[in-house]
């Protein structure tokens, strides 16, 4: 009796060829992207995907083509810290257009695609059963969309990954080994814990993992401009051992720009927090293109 | 997954896709030596591991898949495999537009060749420029209309 590999095809499902086909795809998409990097974290609440958005307007005022990618499709953000929640992707001559915020950038994020509040159902055949194959769908709903947006040139795709750093992994993966990873953390012995065990699950991946942002490094008041700590200081945190591309202190102020879906680059003289994103730009940046 | 004819040792060809039942795929086999039939039926658990990769059953529905933006005109891509409905994976319901602007067979073959998630919202935003500029019919200038309004 013959044996799998012995038969050629598999008969008119085309599966495999599926699969192929929607991964050539993506990298045709995606060819025209210089840099893409996943700013992750593992830890959720640590301001990774306000760090993501307005570290894309500093890059995009620095001259750089910059698109967002929001991977987290069951707590998108990015479509309402664009300010593009009520733009719909369109139908263009080359594939999918993606919204454009005010300072450029091109953001991709369900949340221009649902209303606030809502979230997106996975609908099973098995109804008690969702959580078996939700991941799987979840990433192939994401593949389908990247097979189809036409982003053009663009000097960095940022993709804003949802926590967990298991799922941290996972996206790397997808995404593919030319992705580099940013993680994000907060100064506190829990964030960094996580986000520890998040450089350990990507440590068996080829994908670069750049260094890390931390974030919420202190308070910067908006009265004398000085910045005070936020966190208590902790001995007991472990040690990330990659490179610090830059310190991001806490500004209220910055919330709600971000909240109101604005770039910190609209506000003339923002003050240390635009000092400290402008640095981890450049670092990026750097990091991304050294030899 | 393939499937032998063991009698004969020959590979057996797909010849037809139904849902027999909700939930239920039912995909039918032949020998292209001897004829004999065969249906794989798969259960929840089966339909649901096909639809979390993403995939469609059957030669033309891969055929859409592997060359997306070529649908003709007027039949949607998804309308070709019969499991669509159940093989579309997370999804809204399309804004529903009884009285909205009709659409030429090129808009339409347009918006059909985006993936199914994002065409309500595209579908609505589209309708609703085309509403704003007085347009009754839909066809690629009111795309080009929408994108322009919308910034792109």
């Amino acid at each position: 009796m013959k044996s799998y590999s012995q038969i050629e095809g598999d008969g008119g499902s085309a599966v495999a060829e599926q699969i192929a086909d929607l991964e050539a795809a993506i990298a045709r998409r995606m060819a025209g992207i210089h840099h893409v990097v996943a700013v992750g974290s593992g830890k959720g609440g640590v301001g990774k995907s306000t760090l993501t958005r307005q570290l894309g307007a500093v890059l995009a005022a620095a001259g750089k083509r910059v698109g967002i990618l929001d991977a987290d499709l069951n707590g998108p953000s990015q479509a309402l810290l664009g300010g593009v929640r009520n733009v719909p992707p369109l139908p263009g001559e080359e594939g999918l257009l993606v919204p454009v915020s005010r300072d450029g950038l091109k953001i991709l994020s369900v949340g221009s695609l649902l209303a606030e509040g809502e979230a997106l159902s996975w609908p099973s055949a098995s109804p008690r059963h969702t959580h078996v194959w939700r991941a799987t769908r979840e990433l192939a709903k994401l593949a389908e969309l990247l097979a189809a947006v036409h982003w053009g040139p663009l000097d960095v795709l940022l993709v804003d990954l949802p926590p967990g750093p298991e799922r941290t992994a996972q996206f790397a993966d997808f995404l593919g080994p030319q992705a580099a990873v940013v993680l994000v953390s907060i100064p506190s012995a829990l964030a960094r814990g996580v986000v520890a065990r998040s450089v350990s699950a990507l440590a068996s991946l080829p994908n670069r993992v750049l260094g890390y942002v931390e974030n919420m490094s202190g308070y910067a008041c908006a009265g004398c401009g000085t910045v005070r700590p936020l966190f208590p200081e902790s001995h007991e945190a472990a040690e990330l051992k990659l490179p610090c591309l830059g310190r991001v202190p806490f500004d209220p102020q910055l919330a709600a720009l971000s909240d109101e879906g604005r770039a910190i680059t609209e506000v003339a003289g923002a003050g240390p927090v635009a000092a400290a994103l402008a640095e981890v730009a450049r670092n990026l940046i750097d990091t991304l293109e050294a030899p | 997954m393939k499937f032998l004819c063991v009698p004969c040792d020959t590979p057996m060809r797909m010849r037809s896709t139904a849902e027999s039942e909700p939930g239920s795929l039912s995909v039918v086999y032949e020998c292209p030596e001897c004829g004999y039939e065969m249906a794989m039926l798969t259960n929840q658990h089966e339909t649901d591991m096909v639809r979390s990769l993403g995939v469609r059953i059957g030669p033309a529905a891969a055929a859409a898949i592997a060359n997306p933006g070529t649908v003709e005109a007027g039949e949607p891509a998804a309308s070709r495999c019969p499991f669509s409905a159940m093989l579309g994976g997370a999804t809204q319901t399309e804004a529903a537009t009884p009285s909205g602007p009709e659409w030429t067979p090129g808009a339409l073959a347009r918006l059909e060749s985006i993936p199914e998630m994002v065409r309500p919202m595209a579908r609505a935003g589209i309708e609703m420029v085309a509403r704003e500029n007085g347009h009754q019919v839909i066809d690629e200038a009111v795309l080009a209309d929408a994108r322009a309004r919308f910034g792109m």
